[in-house]
């Protein structure tokens, strides 16, 4: 509690100020030369002096470099006077005895600084001038180690001993020189046992303090590598990469024991309060855009450090938080949270609160139910998130925090457009009614278009930018995904307007991305990163030459440049991501719509644009996209190899929809092969996926069921097909899912039209054009439209022309657009309806037919659909025998004889994916 | 039953052993003990009963040969007592033993850990570890004032513990190290965060030496739940008893350390620790009134008492016994001013007195006398909650729930604070975790039906599932039955309403209390039993309200006129409508 009225910035002495106090004083000698003694050349001397200046601007950072990195940086700049400036240092320290040699030491320093006046005295004299940077530097060095008391000078001599000790411990020069030192300083102790004994064990004391600091101090191959290479790097991406690297995670637990002697040293590098804001910042970042790949235990045993050092800084808890949460431990993310804000009332950290706002009394407890609703959200809880998000919303408006009210109305309406909660009504009715008194009668959907609107007039008005972005983004979604009606008007006036229009959702989606014009326009307080005191020694890098990404292994490459980039413009990561995820949501739009190469185009931007800043679901996302693609367009070879990559990439995170693709690409390729046992397992698993909850995860559900009921039809099984079928139908239209109801019902003509039932299959696939056409899906319009035709030459062979007609209809979107088996099935269909008509005679006009089929028969080679690609072997076999080609008949017959027996005998060769 | 006499002897050996090693607080406690024995009547005269609180010096003397000269019983770890008493060895290493002892005694750890440095003999090895943990203790203590950094940063450490550890576990490799050392051994491991370790030491310490206390007590903050404490593996003996039941008192199974301690009063009947942990159980159990007449006993008897008298203070408070706590917080107060507990006494009075920006003062101060003492953050966020300072609170009461996670009284005081801030959902988590830690009490149960039945949440199945529970945990001021028929009566569910009206009404009659409740109560049932056309009971109900004054004699009145008519035969006419 008293430690709480000292000022957070205070700038204290530490062994490292003093190395470079040391330096400093060999740079500028009081003595008056104009090239102090060891430097041969002036560009020697002026490389120390920028070396300093980048020592000193870097004093800021979190964790101060070890003297044995101090050493190793040394002799890169020293080049061949290395020895000589390392030798010195470390001479001159073990030279401080007594903490009266420090009260000397600072003596000294102040003869290294002109005086005022002198400044312009004499041209060759080397004399810092007071008000440079390095000047500063030293005076305030001077004036911080003045206001220490005798205490903290013995603090100070006795780091500065463990300081020396871990620097000779890891070069493992122990020799006799230093015993004088450690006699001296350990005087105080009368253990004289432990001189009799050997110095074996002291030994193995310095080994362990080594050990126990590998967690911060890097001792990793990697990183000396990189000191050797000349670049200069900042503790703090050290202490990151040694993040990644999860093999540093074992030994960090296992030197967990001997923590406590680390601590000790490590408690002298610790900056201030600010800093470590930063610091904690950069880390949730990481927890974000690496997931769970990243290893929450070291994160964990990172955290636990802070907390130790610094108790009061409840930032920690809730960084925790976020890495509980990201490791999907439910109850530890609870605690923390609520322990987070418990002890900060939610003031500490959270930039979305203006800090003038007078909130000493009351606290900001509202964010904490905000977090704690978005917390339920994830873990899957939705029907307490809803609980919790509504007090979120009553006290948000009690305490008239309009920002935070706006913040829960997004949160609330995501979580409603997500889950899809079908009993919400005894919640949200008797507690929020947003601009109606009649908002309980509402369906879900219209209560979450009002919840949008709400959220973004109020962000609007207040510029929460970031926020304003999202929400455009979400109404591009919800456009997307629902028919808008004017809500809650029933007069005449009442325009009917039924359809999501492609305008309006590309209008929102570019709203959205307006978002990076506003942030270059506006230098906001997010420009804080914590990063910008080590963005000086980055700086430096360049115009020495050093190849800057070399160590970057290459997926990485274009975030360093972004970063790099990131201090020149400083875009926050967060802007950035949303603007990646306009991309994303482009891309799904597009998806929808049926335009193909529009979709991939806008996720290739994505993934090579902002994949680095993003988080890994969404990276992930992107991926999986792309993949897909693959899968559709370039048979599935191409789909699993790439599907194998992403598989390693992501395998960590949670929920990670990896394994969802791979049982979606398994069935859909045991379909095609004709194994439908692999088929309904594949098909089980990924209904086994999905929570039992109701209302939750309905989209994994709708997916599993239609899946099941288009193996069913592929077994034949019609009246069971058209059971599921059903059912899914109903589900769809209770949870309001009106795409998937579009796909329902083309899946229910297709099973009426395999069964030979046209005539009840028209009316299916007529719907099916209908919503189509009314949610502007293009592609499944089309292949509808080719289902209709099908089902209309199945009324008999004089239709033929009428399906014909439909078909060239629908031609252009499904060639352009269609994927594989779409265009095959195209192919062949048309083929089929040339042959069935009358009119048309074969042997005049062959080619016509022959060009589709050789087409269809080509696809469905990549894709290993048997039982087209046999249909159309047929086919091709039964003109060839009509023009007489005996050879090609033979060859096509071949083929269609090695496409049914692969068909029969669908395990004969199984695919070594599953 | 051991025997007396043989308690006495152990106690007495253990006591010149456990001062001899500097183990000072644990010779206190035995001494406390030795005097508490019930003397042998037979042996002594009725004047000598009068001050056997301090039996004579020669008695003492006596006794002390007695215990030497009385050969031991035959050493095997199954009979209980047969522990055998160590013999010490302090005539081989005497005089800077002496020396090391008397500079210890000054507060001059380091230098007597000094002049041991050569001994080998385990008294000496034990007194000289011992010693510098104690000098790592204050030099800890003095760096955590002069490292305070910006972010309550302390990080001081005893340095000493890693070269303590070392030398400790390669004595106990070898097997050199006596039940003491064991002892240091555990707590140096506790204090390194080996937990388990430390555990087998400390059992191990226990089981071969069981007079030292506080081993025990050491042994007793590892044991954080029920299942750890039944996997120890300790020897019978008459120690283990005053273990288990302050073992038993910590995991709040107040009635089986009740039970404890009354054994345990068999032999030590006047022993003041005793009756200060009964009193603490007592209290535990909310029995006010006894336990106020044990702690005026137990101040009779030791009037500079300060340990547990907080204890005391809070029962004043809430007995609001303000002459009687402001008597006591003087008196503690010249006793010794810094001790947290004659803080925490004064705080309480303050608060009492309502001044809680003075009680918050002093309870402050006692935080900074001990960190770590729990009733002053939580007494301190009752004061901010007085205060209407709710983050405040919040904080002391997260601060006391870190400390010890089992704390009920944080929690709900933590639930109190979000509901009073009128975040009842938020709320709900931490009325859960406190009625985790007790579910036998009936008042957080009420207060969480009160949480699910604010107007916010509105939940009112769960609300009438708490007070459920409330009533089954037998609650004392009736609130739940009243509740739970008003919230029956709410939903319409009359016969529910009439059960616990009436049940309310039997609690208000054996009480003999009176008030709007049993208005409404009478009035419900009358009107309830009118409809359902049990006339005589609801004349027995109505000629009860008739008795008491004001709008509910006219409502009786008219109900009894309704029932006439009903039983008359009169077609069912509502008298009431009619102005009469």
């Amino acid at each position: 509690m008293a430690g709480l009225t000292r000022t957070a910035g205070a700038f204290t002495v530490t062994p490292h100020k003093i190395s470079v106090c040391i330096l400093l004083q060999l740079y500028a000698p009081s003595a008056q030369m104009s090239l102090p003694f060891p430097f041969s050349s002036v560009s020697q001397h002026n490389r120390l002096g920028l070396y300093l200046l980048s020592l000193t601007k870097s004093c800021d950072d979190i964790f101060e470099p070890k003297l044995e990195d101090l050493l190793n940086q040394l002799r890169e700049v020293g080049e061949d006077m290395d020895a000589w400036l390392t030798d010195h240092l470390t001479n001159r320290f073990s030279s401080l005895t007594s903490p009266d040699d420090l009260l000397n030491f600072f003596n000294d320093m102040r003869g290294i600084l002109g005086s005022v006046d002198s400044g312009a005295a004499q041209d060759d004299q080397i004399i810092l001038d007071p008000s440079s940077n390095l000047g500063m530097f030293v005076r305030r060095c001077i004036l911080a180690f003045n206001l220490l008391s005798f205490e903290g000078v013995c603090h100070l001599f006795t780091s500065i001993e463990v300081y020396c000790r871990e620097a000779h411990s890891s070069s493992a020069q122990y020799d006799a020189s230093n015993d004088n030192l450690e006699s001296l300083i350990q005087h105080d102790q009368m253990d004289m046992e432990k001189y009799i004994m050997d110095k074996a064990t002291e030994e193995i004391e310095l080994q362990k303090n080594a050990s126990g600091s590998v967690p911060f101090h890097l001792h990793t191959p990697e990183a000396l590598f990189k000191v050797t290479e000349g670049l200069l790097v900042t503790r703090k991406e050290k202490s990151r990469t040694n993040m990644k690297k999860t093999e540093a995670t074992p030994l960090a637990c296992a030197s967990s024991s001997t923590a406590d002697d680390t601590l000790v040293d490590e408690s002298l590098f610790l900056r201030t309060n600010y800093q470590i804001q930063g610091c904690l910042m950069e880390q949730a970042d990481a927890i974000e855009t690496h997931g769970s790949s990243l290893s929450s235990s070291s994160i964990e045993s990172f955290l636990q450090k802070l907390q130790n050092l610094a108790p009061e800084l409840h930032r920690v808890h809730f960084l925790r938080y976020l890495n509980k949460l990201h490791s999907d431990d439910y109850f530890a993310a609870l605690d923390n949270l609520l322990r987070y804000f418990d002890y900060s009332a939610g003031t500490e950290g959270f930039d979305l609160v203006p800090p003038s706002a007078g909130c000493s009394m009351y606290g900001r407890y509202e964010i904490a139910l905000l977090c704690l609703g978005m917390m339920h959200f994830r873990f899957g809880h939705p029907n307490l998130a809803l609980e919790v998000l509504t007090e979120a919303v009553r006290v948000s408006q009690q305490l008239s925090n309009d920002t935070c009210l706006a913040y829960t109305l997004a949160a609330m309406s995501n979580l409603l457009s997500e889950m899809g909660i079908a009993s919400t009504t005894s919640v949200l009715g008797s507690s929020y009614s947003p601009g109606t008194s009649t908002a309980s009668s509402l369906s879900v959907q219209q209560r979450v278009y009002i919840l949008l609107k709400e959220s973004l007039r109020r962000a609007d008005s207040l510029k929460l930018r970031r926020l304003v972005a999202s929400n455009h983004l979400a109404m591009a979604k919800f456009e997307l995904m629902h028919v808008q009606r004017p809500l809650l008007s029933f007069g005449p006036k009442a325009s009917m307007r039924h359809k999501t229009c492609p305008v309006s959702v590309c209008k929102e989606i570019r709203l959205g991305a307006h978002l990076i014009s506003d942030f270059s326009a506006e230098s906001s307080t997010m420009t804080i990163d914590g990063s910008l005191s080590s963005a000086w020694l980055k700086d430096l890098q360049k115009p020495w030459g050093q190849p800057v990404f070399s160590q970057e292994s290459g997926s990485r490459k274009s975030s360093t440049f972004f970063q790099f980039c990131d201090h020149l413009v400083s875009i926050p990561g967060s802007v950035s991501q949303i603007i990646g995820a306009s991309y994303l949501l482009r891309a799904t739009s597009w998806e929808l719509y049926g335009s193909a190469p529009m979709a991939r185009m806008n996720t290739l931007v994505y993934a090579t644009l902002f994949g680095d800043s993003s988080s890994s679901s969404d990276a992930e996302l992107a991926y999986l996209k792309l993949i897909q693609h693959l899968a559709l367009y370039k048979g599935y070879k191409d789909a699993f190899a790439a599907l194998k990559i992403a598989e390693e990439k992501f395998l960590t995170v949670s929920k990670s929809k990896v394994l969802l693709l791979k049982l979606q690409l398994l069935h859909e390729h045991a379909l095609h092969r004709g194994n439908l046992k692999l088929a309904q397992r594949m098909c089980n698993e990924l209904g086994g996926l999905a929570s039992t909850t109701m209302g939750v995860d309905m989209e994994l559900k709708v997916e599993a069921s239609l899946r099941e009921a288009r193996t069913l039809l592929a077994a034949k099984q019609y009246s069971q097909a058209a059971n599921v079928a059903h059912s899914l139908f109903c589900t769809c239209h209770k949870f309001n899912l009106q795409i998937e109801k579009a796909s329902v019902l083309l899946l229910l003509a297709e099973i009426h039209k395999k069964s030979g039932n046209a005539v009840l299959g028209l009316p299916y696939a007529l719907a099916s054009i209908s919503f189509c056409q009314s949610f502007n899906l293009d592609l499944l319009k089309a292949s509808a439209t080719l289902t209709l035709a099908e089902l209309w030459l199945g009324l008999g062979s004089n239709h033929a022309k009428r399906a014909l007609d439909l078909l060239h209809g629908a031609f252009p979107m499904i060639l352009g657009h269609g994927g594989l088996e779409l265009r095959a099935r195209a192919y062949i269909f048309e083929a089929n309806c040339y042959l069935s008509d009358p009119s048309f005679s074969v042997s005049t006009d062959s080619d016509t037919v022959l060009d589709s089929l050789r087409q269809a028969s080509d696809e469905l080679q990549a894709l290993e659909y048997h039982e087209l690609a046999a249909e159309a072997l047929y086919l091709m076999a039964m003109v060839y025998d009509k023009l007489g080609r005996l050879e090609e008949r033979e060859e096509a017959a071949a083929l269609f004889k090695k496409h049914i027996t692969a068909l029969e005998n669908p395990q004969h060769e199984e695919p070594n994916m599953a | 039953m051991v025997s007396k006499e043989s308690c006495r002897n152990e106690i007495r050996a253990a006591i010149r052993q456990l001062s001899d090693r500097c183990l000072y607080s644990a010779a206190k406690w035995a001494g406390e003990q030795l005097v508490g024995i019930e003397q042998d009547p037979s042996n002594f005269t009725p004047s000598n009963t009068r001050f056997q609180r301090g039996s004579s010096s020669i008695r003492r003397r006596f006794g002390t040969n007695e215990s030497i000269s009385t050969p031991q019983p035959s050493v095997g770890f199954s009979q209980p007592p047969a522990t055998p008493l160590p013999q010490d060895d302090e005539v081989i290493d005497g005089d800077l033993y002496l020396l090391a002892k008397s500079y210890f005694d000054c507060r001059e750890y380091r230098r007597a850990s000094h002049v041991l440095r050569d001994q080998m003999s385990k008294k000496s090895v034990f007194l000289r570890c011992y010693a510098l943990y104690l000098a790592g203790e204050k030099r800890k203590e003095e760096e955590m004032i002069e490292l305070e950094g910006p972010l309550g940063k302390s990080d001081a450490i005893n340095r000493e513990l890693v070269s303590l550890e070392r030398e400790l576990s390669a004595l106990k490799r070898t097997g050199a190290i006596d039940s003491f050392g064991l002892y240091l051994y555990g707590v140096i491991l506790k204090e390194k965060g080996n937990e388990s370790l430390a555990r087998t030491c400390l059992v191990e310490s226990v089981n071969s030496y069981p007079w030292n206390w506080s081993a025990w007590s050491e042994l007793q903050s590892l044991c954080t739940s029920i299942e750890i404490l039944n996997s120890l593996s300790l020897n019978n003996h008459w120690m283990k008893e005053f273990f288990l039941a302050s073992a038993y008192q910590e995991l709040r199974m107040h009635t089986e350390s009740l039970a404890k301690y009354e054994y345990l009063q068999g032999i030590f009947s006047f022993s003041n620790y005793i009756q200060a942990q009964t009193a603490k159980a007592q209290y535990c159990l909310r029995e006010f009134d006894q336990v106020e007449i044990m702690f005026e006993d137990l101040l009779r008897n030791d009037p500079y008492r300060v340990e547990d008298m907080d204890l005391y203070s809070n029962v004043l408070y809430a007995k609001e016994a303000c002459a009687a706590l402001s008597y006591l917080a003087h008196k503690v107060f010249l006793t010794d001013k810094y001790r947290p507990e004659s803080c925490c006494i004064v705080g309480n009075y303050y608060s009492l007195k309502g001044q809680h920006e003075k009680a918050v003062m002093y309870f402050r101060r006692a935080l900074k006398l001990n960190k770590k003492y729990l009733s002053a953050w939580t007494l301190m966020g009752h004061e901010y909650v007085e205060m209407k300072n709710t983050s405040a609170a919040i904080d002391a009461y997260r601060r006391a729930v870190d400390i010890n996670p089992c704390d009920y009284r944080a929690w709900y005081g933590l639930g109190q604070a979000y509901e009073m801030m009128g975040m009842p959902f938020y709320a709900l988590h931490y009325f859960r975790k406190s009625i985790f830690f007790l579910p036998n009490d009936s008042r957080l149960w009420i207060a969480m039906g009160k949480c699910y039945q604010s107007e916010q949440l509105h939940m009112l199945e769960e609300a009438i599932n708490c007070y459920k529970r409330a009533v089954n945990c037998g609650d004392t001021e009736g609130i739940a039955l009243n509740q739970l028929a008003k919230l029956h009566k709410k939903l319409g569910r009359n016969e529910e309403a009439a059960f616990y009206f009436e049940k309310d009404l039997e609690r208000m009659d054996a009480e003999g209390l009176e008030g709007p409740n049993m208005f409404e109560a009478l009035v419900f049932l009358a009107t309830h039993l009118k409809t359902n056309k049990k006339f005589d009971e609801a004349e027995v109900y109505c000629t009860r309200l008739l008795d008491y004054s004001g709008p509910e004699k006219e409502k009786a009145k008219s109900l009894l006129r309704g029932i006439r008519m009903a039983q008359t035969g009169f077609p069912s006419m509502d008298m009431e409508h009619f102005p009469l």
